[in-house]
């Protein structure tokens, strides 16, 4: 099983999961609910939890 | 006539309303429609196969190809679609599939004019996966995916590998992510990539279900996959040269419709979430991207679909996987009577294993040699020969009165699965099993002699 973390859209403010590969990749994730692209750090929050 | 789904459709007609749903009412796949009947079906305990037969395409116009779904959501079904009897749907079924994927058929090849997936011929930029009416799954899905089985060609070897992958659309034309995560693909997919070339792939969105149950057969390396799927239609794989790439890369003729591409190397395009087998989301990841050269499909050619984390994606898995490891585990222990995926454990993470137990000690044996048979397996449970392994009721019954969790439940850490679940990367085995080295209480049973003289006709029941 491998790490995810979730994010909170920047502008819809919807709530979807990402492998943890992507957190620190460079890249912009995209949100499923209106297609915002945006990096991890621009999310409007981000949950890391993980045990 | 070759056996394709048209054919099938005919048959499941036939059989009425269980088996087969015409929805005319017009449905906007994109937009949860096709999910939501089939979760309110889902609901009530009913799974017929679903033709809707107007669905919208992804520009929001008439689509020109319906869409079939929920094809192999009984394992009723399924066995007919194998030409079995349908009534033998439980370990029946299963052991007849492990010894159809022994068989290999040999394939014939016909003229592109001659095969009816070439009635219609869409290359360039008229190969536009927005005609298609993919569904979007579930709330969280990244957008609408194509759900059914793609093809490879080792370009050493030559062979043909099917499998199901999920293709994401991308909000464009002829672009789109391909989530490869079976060994076979990803071994061919990583040949073409170090050698720095496009890989070709197709995609198959309908065929006779025969087609796709025998795509999934656990076939080693190198097996061409095609006489596979011969052995399971129970006739030679018609197959005939693709647009992109002509005799170089065969595709089954008698298809529905058929999408061509390439994963350019190196290449790679943000895909999920998507609802899952395993009734969760997929996460978010980087994963293939996949240009599309070319849509071929027949005259009112039907896109299949699969609707996933339900039923038909369970038998999809657990019908080939039983079979397979009950010879398996019956090579290897001698005392095997039944084995079970159950949709609880989502076909895939859970194996339920009855067994002749004739010493203590012998279910754990077997529990670990059955979580070695799939990477995707989290819990082995161990039953006595009399619990019936595909009645959940009885394993359960079995587990809370036998199972001493102090003795009877190991925990293997540190082990590997691409799925989340609390288990995660652990490996557990119940001992469920009456056990032989103390006494404990008999099972209730009314006599078998007074069961066998009382009829219910006889009390007008």
């Amino acid at each position: 099983m491998e790490r995810i973390f979730w994010v909170e859209c920047r502008q819809c403010h919807g709530n979807f999961y990402c492998d943890y590969t992507l957190r620190n990749a460079g890249l912009q994730l995209i949100c499923p609910f209106c297609k915002e692209k945006f990096l991890p750090e621009e999310a409007a929050s981000l949950d890391e939890r993980w045990r | 006539m070759a056996k394709d789904l048209r054919a099938f459709l005919d048959e499941l007609r036939r059989l009425g309303q269980d088996e087969l749903v015409e929805v005319n009412k017009p449905v906007r796949p994109a937009q949860f429609d096709v999910t939501a009947v089939l979760e309110h079906l889902t609901l009530e305990k009913r799974f017929p196969t679903l033709l809707f037969c107007r669905p919208e395409d992804l520009h929001g116009q008439p689509s020109r190809f319906p869409i079939v779904t929920n094809m192999f959501a009984t394992r009723a079904r399924c066995a007919r679609a194998l030409g079995l009897p349908p009534e033998r749907d439980k370990m029946e079924l299963s052991l007849a599939y492990a010894d159809i994927e022994r068989h290999r058929v040999p394939t014939v090849t016909i003229p592109q004019s001659e095969a009816p997936v070439r009635e219609s011929v869409l290359a360039g930029n008229a190969a536009d996966l927005a005609i298609l009416p993919i569904v979007r799954h579930f709330e969280m899905d990244l957008g609408p995916v194509l759900t059914m089985a793609t093809i490879m060609r080792d370009p050493d070897e030559g062979f043909y590998d099917v499998t199901f992958i999920k293709t994401f659309y991308k909000d464009q034309p002829r672009r789109a992510g391909l989530t490869i995560h079976s060994p076979h693909h990803l071994r061919i997919m990583k040949t073409y990539e170090q050698r720095g070339e496009p890989a070709p792939v197709v995609n198959v969105l309908g065929h006779h279900p025969a087609f796709f149950l025998g795509s999934l057969a656990l076939a080693p390396w190198a097996t061409n996959d095609y006489e596979v799927i011969g052995a399971f239609l129970g006739e030679p794989l018609r197959l005939t040269g693709s647009e992109t790439w002509g005799e170089d890369f065969l595709v089954p003729a008698d298809s529905e419709i058929i999408v061509e591409g390439v994963i350019p190397p190196g290449e790679k395009e943000i895909c999920d979430p998507f609802g899952e087998v395993t009734r969760t989301y997929q996460p978010q990841g980087l994963k293939q991207a996949f240009n599309v050269t070319a849509i071929t499909h027949r005259h009112n050619g039907i896109m299949q679909d699969v609707f996933s984390g339900h039923e038909e994606h369970w038998y999809l898995g657990s019908i080939p996987k039983e079979g397979s490891m009950f010879n398996s585990l019956q090579r290897q222990h001698g005392c095997i009577k039944a084995v079970h995926l159950p949709n609880s454990g989502v076909a895939r993470f859970t194996a339920y294993i009855s067994i002749k137990k004739e010493r203590e000690g012998i279910a754990k044996r077997v529990g670990m040699s059955a979580l070695l048979e799939s990477w995707q397996f989290n819990w082995a449970v161990l039953v006595d020969e009399d619990v019936d392994v595909f009645d959940e009721q009885e394993v359960l019954w079995a587990i809370y009165t036998y199972t001493d969790p102090s003795r009877d439940v190991d925990v293997l850490k540190n082990q590997y699965n691409i799925f989340h679940s609390a288990a995660g990367n652990q490996k557990i085995i119940i001992d469920a099993t009456k056990p032989l080295d103390t006494v404990s209480p008999a099972k209730i049973q009314v006599p078998a002699a007074a069961m066998e003289r009382i009829k219910l006709s006889d009390f007008g029941l």
